[in-house]
């Protein structure tokens, strides 16, 4: 009898060490750059992503729409604390004053990237990349035939006599520049290009892609990623960026390759515990030399985000989260945030496992 | 005796006359909560627009909108908008549906599915387009919206002095092409509300209610005289004239044959689904439901699926049976071919296995099946 009950207690033990485990991490030394030139204050950046994987989340959100902290201030006004990581989207270059003189954002005035990163924050910048849409006037990144949408087609990266060639030139160049008024000022950028490009291709017979970049399949797009790396590393010799590819799940033939990523992200907006759980362990397994991040998130058509204390509880340790904006919010018609409010925000910094843009400012020794 | 003559001859004409006068009848009460994620809606009967005309007006009464909300009228066959411009809409306060010929001929026949999301019916009105006198306030010269969005009408300020909360801006036009859009905007450019940032276009126009005093005051106080106020822009229509539309009607207070909706129920702790939801024999009753109550249940948790037998469609041989699928319609279970539950009148008991488990944990479920009344899911966790 006795005997019976050390045998339950142990198998009790090792069941509940079983549920307790945390999933594993390599050392942060196997973690690397993919650009061995990358500057000191980038590879800095990145050790700090790498010791703190695993073990704490750095919080971030994207700007309102495109050349803002605007959310940020939505953060503080919540908890008190400012995240750690804003993201700029390159959204609206066709507009920006340096271009266009019509335009109403100026991507060339780099006083909201300083700002932020003298203030102690990580700066992170995607790309919404528009071409102009097939009636000639709008720009868009949706494909397709409709006169709204574009028929831009990708594998023209390798025809350099096509007018895409041309106009991915004209834009990446475009981009770079700013990316390299960043570089001058000493500022490391988490680059996140091309993103989401399966679309929902790999999710159901049907699916397809939801950005010009991804509608003509992996081959197409692996080859513009690579496109995108060497123009802006070898020949723009931008070294202030830390790649991050998007995964959108069972996408292992989208993958450009470990020499031109750094971290692997996923974007969800049915971000409940479990499944993000799933996602994480899923993409940790695939890809175990990346760093795994949740590069998108917030509340979705059909659920509310869980708890970041429920993400992180039920073994989820992506290396920074990402909430998205919310325009009517920002702009006043909306009294509560579609993605990530008030709530959401303190139940994240309580849990005490978050990073704050003060906790990265004296991570980062700045 | 005869003075009590005259007096009841004075009283019935004076109430044939009120009978005759237009008034704003209720044909749906609430309160229906149409949720997140297009799931929810309601079908208005047919037997409301059996005297209905065209020109006459469907106005649904709400409240929870938040600002992203959208609403849908929709033909309940095909679900497609029962005009394009009601397909998908955004909307502050109450919002009209102007009834066509083409609307009526859906209406009349099947009724008209109303949908959305992320906002609660509280009532459903119909009333006469005599119920509505409009004053034109703009009538040129016309301007074509193009396909670029870039042409815009400048609507001077003398034309909103007599408009009041309450009232509508009608947009008269023209030339209208598949997709289009009207955009109002303030003299400064900014659209003056969510909902008219990019509103659909019908043949019949567009109007926009205003039930909000900022719009109101900007357009008021922004411009006077010959200044610009608004801006009306878009793509894809010719915008002709402008009217204020002003509601003079009366109201009906009489319910006796008003269309009720389903009672609505406060979901005790462990309930999933609470009320009437029929799963009829033509098989078009199915419920989702999300992931979200399932992130905290383990194996061997139990969901007790109640209803009540559709007796007519039993008496006329339909099998009552429900299938419980994952959220592609797959077995749940993971089996290949869907498993089948007999109804008899009891509950259905059903404990998650792992497989079940990690479904309905990841993406949530579908029930489906015929000839019974779901009443009551609950969720009872086995620790």
């Amino acid at each position: 009898m006795r005997h019976r009950s050390f045998l339950l207690s142990f198998l009790f033990l090792f069941v509940g060490c079983t549920q307790a485990q945390e999933p594993e991490t390599q050392p942060v030394s196997s973690y690397q750059l993919c650009n061995p030139n990358a500057t000191p204050e980038t590879q800095r950046l990145w050790s700090v992503l790498c010791s703190e994987y695993g073990k704490r989340a750095i919080s971030g959100v994207v700007a309102n729409v495109d050349w803002n902290t605007r959310e940020t201030e939505n953060v503080y006004q919540w908890t008190g604390k400012y995240p750690a990581l804003n993201v700029f989207d390159f959204i609206n270059i066709h507009a920006s004053k340096d271009v266009n003189k019509q335009g109403w954002l100026d991507y060339s005035d780099l006083t909201p990237v300083t700002d932020w990163y003298n203030a102690g924050g990580v700066v992170g910048c995607m790309w919404h990349w528009q071409v102009p849409a097939n009636n000639g006037t709008n720009y868009t990144c949706s494909p397709g035939s409709q006169p709204g949408e574009t028929s831009f087609d990708p594998e023209k990266v390798s025809d350099p006599s096509s007018a895409e060639y041309k106009r991915m030139i004209h834009d990446i160049d475009q981009v770079a520049g700013y990316l390299k008024k960043m570089q001058k000022r000493g500022i490391p950028v988490i680059w996140r290009p091309l993103h989401e490009a399966a679309g929902n291709s790999t999710e159901f017979s049907g699916g397809g892609a939801w950005f010009w970049w991804g509608a003509k399949g992996p081959e197409a797009y692996k080859a513009l990623w690579r496109f995108l790396y060497d123009r802006m590393v070898n020949y723009h010799k931008l070294n202030n960026l830390i790649w991050v590819w998007n995964s959108q799940m069972n996408d292992r033939d989208w993958y450009p390759g470990d020499d031109v990523v750094d971290v692997v992200g996923r974007d969800n907006y049915y971000a409940l515990q479990y499944p993000l759980a799933k996602e994480f362990k899923q993409l940790q397994a695939e890809y175990p030399n990346k760093l795994i991040t949740l590069a998108e998130c917030g509340s979705g058509d059909e659920v509310d985000m869980s708890l970041w204390s429920a993400i992180w509880g039920e073994g989820s340790r992506w290396s920074w989260f990402m909430t998205w904006y919310d325009y009517d919010y920002n702009a006043g018609t909306s009294d509560e945030h579609r993605f990530a409010g008030e709530a959401w925000w303190k139940d994240a910094f309580n849990t005490g496992l978050v990073i704050d843009r003060e906790e990265m400012k004296r991570l980062l020794n700045l | 005796m005869r003075i009590d003559r005259y007096i009841l001859v004075f009283v019935l004409c004076t109430l044939s006359l009120c009978t005759l006068s237009a008034v704003e009848r209720t044909i749906l009460l609430g309160p229906k909560t149409i949720g997140k994620a297009w799931k929810d809606n309601i079908l208005i009967e047919p037997r409301h627009f059996a005297s209905a005309k065209a020109g006459d007006v469907l106005t649904v009464y709400n409240d929870r909108a938040k600002g992203m909300s959208q609403a849908a009228f929709q033909h309940p066959k095909t679900w497609q908008g029962v005009a394009p411009e009601y397909g998908c809409f955004g909307f502050a306060g109450p919002f009209r549906m102007t009834l066509s010929d083409s609307i009526l001929n859906i209406a009349r026949t099947y009724g008209i599915i109303l949908g959305g999301h992320d906002y609660r019916i509280l009532r459903v009105t119909l009333s006469e387009a005599s119920d509505y006198e409009e004053t034109i306030v703009w009538s040129g010269p016309a301007v074509t919206m193009k396909a670029d969005w870039s042409a815009s009408a400048e609507i001077p300020g003398r034309c909103f002095e007599s408009l009041q909360e309450g009232d509508g801006l009608r947009l008269h036009v023209s030339k209208v092409q598949e997709g289009a859009a009207a955009k109002l905007m303030d003299f400064t450019w900014n659209a003056l509300a969510p909902s008219v940032d990019g509103m659909p276009v019908g043949e019949d126009g567009v109007t926009w209610f205003i039930y909000d005093r900022a719009p109101l005051l900007k357009l008021q106080l922004a411009g006077y005289g010959s200044q610009t106020a608004m801006r009306v822009g878009g793509k894809g229509y010719r915008l002709e004239k402008i009217g204020i539309v002003r509601q003079t009607g009366e109201v009906s207070e009489d319910l006796t044959d008003v269309q009720r909706a389903p009672r609505e129920y406060q979901l005790q702790p462990g309930e999933l689904f609470r009320g009437e939801k029929a799963f009829p024999a033509d098989w078009s009753g199915n419920l989702s439901l999300t992931a979200a109550p399932f992130q905290e249940s383990t194996e061997n948790d139990v969901l007790v699926i109640s209803y009540t037998l559709d007796q007519t469609a039993v008496a006329s041989g339909t099998k009552a049976q429900l299938s419980i699928r994952n959220s592609r319609w797959q077995e749940i279970t993971g089996a290949a071919e869907p498993v089948w539950y007999p109804l008899d009148g009891t509950d259905v008991v059903y404990m998650f296995d792992p497989v079940a488990l990690d479904q309905v944990k990841t993406r949530g479920l579908i029930l489906t099946g015929v000839g019974f009344t779901l009443t009551r899911i609950e969720l009872i966790s086995a620790q």
